[in-house]
């Protein structure tokens, strides 16, 4: 199958130099596939195009998550208002190559983008009410630069450790560089109790610098709504089972807990959290 | 998906010699220690993004400066006696979830590394690796042999210390190689290029695990100097053997008793006679591989042979 025979084009988009924002949807707390809904529903962009999923994922039936059905799907999203093209994705298991060069195809040929940001969540040890630091992830000097007026963490060093692989939103970053396309990769720290759930916080927080780059004028009373919600659930949690509220509270108190209490507390969330209202 | 040359050397009827990582790392080991004494000069490399998966992100200062790739690299070294292309690949192209290279990208490879060959005119290639047999650590690995056509067998035959797959217990000639020493040979028979897999015998129970095992190596090694008839300084491939016998003796001494005295069985099994019945059954054989496996608490490996 080659690059044309993945891709099928529902309309052509008329954009001329726009910005793409890529979000994987098997993400800690699910921040990519948020955070693109989010853009998507409150910016009114439309769906234009997607990958087919044969060569890319294992179709040999469809698992299951929280009693429904899933399949992977790969769609771009556009709006011609804001310059503006979402791709929402499950990270493709097989030919990552012809996969990233089929999003770059998307991005150059259709969409003129000459941004491209990749949405990624990195598990960290603290509470889910302590301020976060979004970590930049630049694939060239000139984006760092440019990055440079916004909060955010710009200073890492780091190498793939032996054994591991490098992620697939580095893959598309480097395919970006190769192709002369600004780009970066924005990390979000999400608490290791919500990794299994959803942390509309941290969709804030990502949601805010795409906003404030990308001149969208965001809409936030979806996603604070959101984070009132679920501030509520926790605080229900916390009330009552005792043991979450002192574990919390250590965290807060910037303490360390046990394995036990981790192991606990991840528990008590997570069943909490995903109830059906 | 493409070889890219960055010269293209004059050779006379060169012979390829090609390898990767496999069990014991045996056959990246042998051609790799060739490579270095010969002291081959890297001429050319097979595209890596569209086989593999990227191995290690680089980032200084929070920027993304590399992403590596398994490396795919050509040789040649002009001897004297034997112009020589080396091929040394750091992966095999695998599908998801499969252990070794099989499916299209395996044979988009084999064939590409044959394209090299022709384009040079290589007379012959030979692939290398590993042969999972029932002998002991302790014994001299031999080389188990698999040409791509029939009239090569005499000549393999000849060769010290190697044997063909009709020479070996209850194989009657019979057997399959896995991953790419298997497709290269297959393919160069399709393509009509003579080949010859050399493959160095790995005790069994070694099979699983993440051992490098040099003295295979080694014997691989002195059968392809012996053919291509030239000599290198193998001071350095013993000193590893050195250096690995005495961690498997150390691994040994933690071993329980019986698990020692059942791999002990092993001694009396190496080389066995077609003809003789074996001191150990499979029966005896499969209990052994469990313990081991269980020891470990390693799931079994895909074997090369």
């Amino acid at each position: 199958m080659n690059d044309i025979d993945a891709l099928t084009i529902h309309r052509e988009p008329r954009l001329q130099s726009s910005s793409m924002v890529v979000g994987w949807s098997e993400d800690a707390g699910r921040l990519g596939p948020t955070v693109i809904d989010h853009l998507c529903r409150t910016m009114g962009c439309e769906e234009f195009a997607e990958i087919e999923p044969v060569g890319f994922f294992q179709l040999s039936g469809v698992s299951i998550e929280d009693d429904v059905a899933q399949f992977p799907d790969s769609k771009f999203y556009y709006s011609e208002d804001k310059s503006l093209v979402l791709f929402k994705s499950s990270p493709p298991r097989a030919d990552w190559h012809r996969f990233v060069t089929t999003v770059l195809q998307v991005a150059e040929q259709y969409c003129h983008v000459k941004e491209l940001y990749t949405l990624g969540a990195m598990v960290y040890f603290g509470a889910h009410t302590a301020p976060r630091q979004l970590l930049a992830i630049a694939n060239s000097p000139q984006i760092k630069e440019a990055l440079g007026p916004y909060t955010l963490a710009r200073g890492m060093n780091y190498e793939t450790p032996p054994g591991q692989r490098p992620t697939l939103g580095a893959y598309l970053q480097w395919a970006c560089k190769s192709r002369g396309i600004l780009g970066a990769s924005i990390w979000v720290p999400i608490p290791f109790y919500l990794v299994a759930t959803e942390d509309p916080r941290a969709c804030r927080k990502m949601v805010e610098f795409l906003d404030s780059r990308l001149g969208l004028d965001f809409d936030f009373a979806g996603l604070d709504q959101d984070i009132v919600r679920q501030d509520e659930k926790i605080a229900q949690v916390r009330l009552r089972f005792p043991e979450v509220d002192d574990a919390i509270r250590k965290l807060e108190g910037n303490l360390g807990l046990t394995e036990e209490e981790n192991e606990k507390l991840v528990a008590e969330i997570a069943d909490f959290l995903k109830r059906r209202d | 998906m493409a070889v890219k040359l960055y010269k293209e050397p004059e050779l006379e009827n060169p012979v390829m010699i090609a390898c990767w990582p496999g069990i014991g790392n045996v056959g990246v080991m042998a051609v790799d220690t060739l490579r270095v004494a010969l002291e081959a000069e890297e001429f050319g490399e097979i595209e890596p993004w569209d086989f593999f998966y990227p191995k290690k992100a680089v980032i200084r200062d929070g920027e993304l400066k590399d992403l590596e790739f398994p490396a795919c690299k050509f040789y040649y070294k002009r001897t004297g006696t034997q112009d020589l292309i080396f091929f040394v690949a750091e992966e095999q192209p695998t599908e998801a979830g499969k252990t070794y290279a099989e499916g299209t990208k395996a044979y988009r490879m084999a064939n590409l590394v044959l394209d090299v060959a022709v384009k040079f005119g290589c007379v012959r290639v030979y692939t290398s690796g590993a042969a999972v047999a029932p002998v002991h650590h302790t014994a001299r690995s031999r080389v188990w042999a698999v040409p791509n056509n029939e009239e090569l067998t005499g000549e393999v035959s000849r060769y010290e210390n190697t044997v063909l797959m009709s020479d070996i217990e209850g194989r009657r000639g019979q057997g399959n190689i896995t991953g790419l020493n298997g497709l290269v040979l297959g393919v160069a028979k399709r393509r009509g290029i003579e080949a010859i897999c050399v493959m160095g015998e790995v005790p069994v129970y070694f099979q699983g695990l993440p051992f490098h095992y040099p003295k295979a190596s080694k014997s691989v090694l002195e059968v392809l100097t012996a053919v291509l008839g030239i000599s290198i300084e193998l001071g350095g491939i013993e000193a590893l053997i050195e250096r690995s016998e005495r961690d498997i003796e150390l691994l040994y001494e933690t071993l329980p008793a019986e698990m020692k005295e059942q791999l002990d069985r092993f001694r009396d099994a190496t080389h066995a006679e077609t003809s003789e019945p074996g001191p150990i059954t499979d029966e005896d054989k499969k209990r052994i591989l469990e313990d081991i496996d269980q020891f470990f608490k390693k799931g079994s490996g895909e074997d090369e042979t």
